[in-house]
């Protein structure tokens, strides 16, 4: 009988004490905020919207075509559209993101070399149409338009810039210094096979000397012919383990 | 009167969209009254063939895919995939790295935990627990938000350290949450601990002996309730668990109230080594120089870590090119959720729900 109302005087005060608890927050304010007329502070770094980042100077995408993000992408969500000029160079025709697959994991943005892919911190884009989820590059280049990064430095542009030429070697062991060296002959031979006739490289060579003298054009272009490295890297990566 | 008033089983299904089976869990139940004779669990309704995915990718591709096998505790899935590609690599890790990974682990188990005590106060009637935990797990994703990104599925623990440096106003933020966690606690307890409804509710209910425990392999908090101390950051350190000062707190009750009381005290733990782990770490760099498409050596590893709802075990068979050959995952709830028919045999309905919160089992990492 003890027992029994001590158990009660128990309950009764640990139900009162807990009651109390709970009254204490009645005098503070709510922590929750009415979504839509409300906003929060997102986190810089939040991981929304996959966009495409433009260069102010330029206007031109910073995506090079490289194709490191379409392969860094677990969910296969990036399908990229490239064509090659009669140079060899890669050009961006079509970039599309498939929000259906894609799983936000910032693996693109962490591939990417040339801040051209980013994960913005813009969450909100409901469609009613489903086909309305894959976005090509004009709209992702829209949503990314106001979207704020650093541009990454490049450190050696020009020494970089012939080690595109070897496309097959893994060239991982040969010293930097050669590089240049034996690179920008193996370019002047490339230019000069190609076209045959003599008359023909004259008349090219005045244009690529005004291309060099425009220095907004330049900058894109350099970055263009950097990537080639990478690029073949990881494409004999590719080759060799499947 | 027993003879008279016979009365025939029935057969009746709990679940798959039953809100306390915490996922898509279906219970067969042979019931006789409002006692259970059987229960059958059925799983799969989840099933994303997480193992087989990873097979087809490469070992920082796998890490997203880690997130979603057991999506309350990311980082843990995380490092225990990390670990296990490590040391098949035999990388260093930086000293920060292994700091913030502790450090992100022991939040995400607070978060977990959390998680788990609210939404075990909800499903025996009591909302406002619910409404409690959940506030302090909000102050939690978001200092996961600011550092990596994401609330939920956060990639952050990488193969070779973590994917970003906190950011500058993560410390004193994390400082802010340590120091209102242990009173909060209070509260907690203040409202559930010596509660008479709590303590109808859950004492004595769903009695899982020692035996059981080491039949079962129930390991987590789930397993120290039952009296059996062994914690893998204790008895099998990984990381730099070694160098901090924290007890594992054992119980000997071995019912839902006591499998509470083993998450409360361990939330309070989680924030000690949180606590050192910030006074602790200094700057430095926090990933190791690792390419993406790396090739570990061929060979097998199986690598395992204390989540916050027992063992979370990796096994990973390498044949040296960038891909995992098999990859196979071990998580807590599955060994939990197949030693529940032993243990409601007997039990009331109502009592399969505290059991069923109390072993904190969650569907996505038992169907994978």
């Amino acid at each position: 009988m003890a027992q029994l109302v001590r158990q009660f005087a128990s309950g009764i005060y640990n139900l009162i004490l807990g009651l109390f608890t709970t009254t204490k927050h009645l005098g503070r304010h709510a922590i929750t905020i009415q979504y839509p007329k409300e906003r929060w502070d997102i986190p810089e770094r939040s991981r929304g919207m996959v966009v495409l980042l433009t260069d102010h100077e330029t206007g031109k995408l910073n995506c090079t075509a490289c194709l490191l993000c379409m392969r860094a992408c677990p969910s296969g969500a990036i399908d990229i559209e490239i064509e090659k000029d009669e140079k060899g160079k890669r050009h961006l025709v079509e970039f599309k993101v498939n929000y259906h697959i894609c799983c936000f994991c910032g693996l693109c943005e962490e591939s990417c070399n040339f801040a051209a892919i980013k994960l913005a911190t813009k969450f909100e884009f409901p469609e009613f149409d489903k086909a309305n989820l894959i976005w090509d590059s004009k709209k992702l280049a829209e949503m990314g338009f106001d979207v704020p990064y650093v541009k990454p430095v490049r450190k050696k542009p020009v020494a970089k810039k012939p080690a595109a030429k070897p496309v097959a070697k893994p060239d991982g062991d040969k010293p930097d210094g050669d590089k240049p060296t034996e690179a920008k002959p193996a370019e002047q031979k490339a230019a000069e096979d190609k076209p045959e006739e003599k008359p023909v490289t004259e008349a090219k060579a005045p244009e690529v000397k005004a291309a060099e003298e425009k220095p907004v054009e330049q900058v894109p272009d350099k970055k263009e012919e950097s990537t080639g490295p990478e690029q073949s890297d990881s494409e004999s990566k590719e080759d060799k383990t499947s | 009167m027993a003879e008279r008033l016979r009365t025939e089983e029935m057969i009746m299904n709990m679940g798959p969209q039953h809100p306390a089976t915490h996922g898509v869990c279906r219970l067969i139940l042979t019931i006789d009254g409002e006692v259970i004779n059987d229960c059958v669990p059925v799983i799969g309704y989840l099933h994303r063939a997480i193992e087989k995915i990873c097979e087809n990718r490469t070992y920082a591709q796998c890490i997203p895919l880690l997130d979603r096998f057991e999506y309350v505790t990311s980082m843990s899935c995380n490092w225990a995939f990390a670990l296990a590609a490590e040391k098949l690599t035999d990388l260093e890790i930086p000293e920060r790295a292994e700091y913030l990974r502790v450090i992100m682990a022991e939040l995400n188990r607070i978060a977990s935990h959390l998680l788990c005590i609210g939404v075990t106060a909800m499903d025996l009637g009591a909302l406002t627990p619910f409404l409690y935990t959940f506030r302090e797990r909000e102050f939690i994703l978001d200092l996961f938000e600011m550092t990596c990104g994401q609330r939920l599925t956060y990639n952050y623990i990488w193969v070779g350290g973590v994917s970003k440096d906190i950011p500058p106003e993560f410390i004193p933020k994390c400082r802010e949450f340590l120091d209102i966690i242990d009173e909060k606690c209070d509260d907690y307890e203040k409202i559930l601990t010596k509660n008479p409804i709590w303590l109808v509710r859950n004492k004595g209910i769903g009695i899982i002996p020692e035996k059981m425990v080491h039949d079962y392999a129930i390991s987590g908090p789930s397993a120290r309730a039952s009296g059996v101390n062994f914690d893998i950051r204790k008895h099998d350190s990984y990381g730099v668990y070694d160098r901090f000062d924290f007890d594992v707190p054992v119980f000997f009750g071995c019912d839902c109230y006591d499998r509470y009381r083993a998450r409360m005290a361990e939330m309070r733990q989680s924030a000690r080594i949180i606590r050192q782990a910030l006074d602790q770490m200094s700057d430095g760099p926090v990933r190791a120089k690792v390419t993406m498409n790396f090739k570990p050596k061929p060979g097998e590893v199986y690598s395992r870590i204390e989540n916050s709802r027992g063992e979370m075990g990796i096994y990973l068979v390498s044949d040296g090119t960038k891909k995992p050959f098999r990859m196979r995952a071990r998580g807590g709830s599955y060994n939990h959720l197949m030693a529940i028919p032993e243990i409601t045999r007997g039990l009331k309905i109502a009592d399969l729900v505290a059991l069923f919160a109390s072993l904190d089992i969650i569907l996505p990492e038992i169907d994978r």
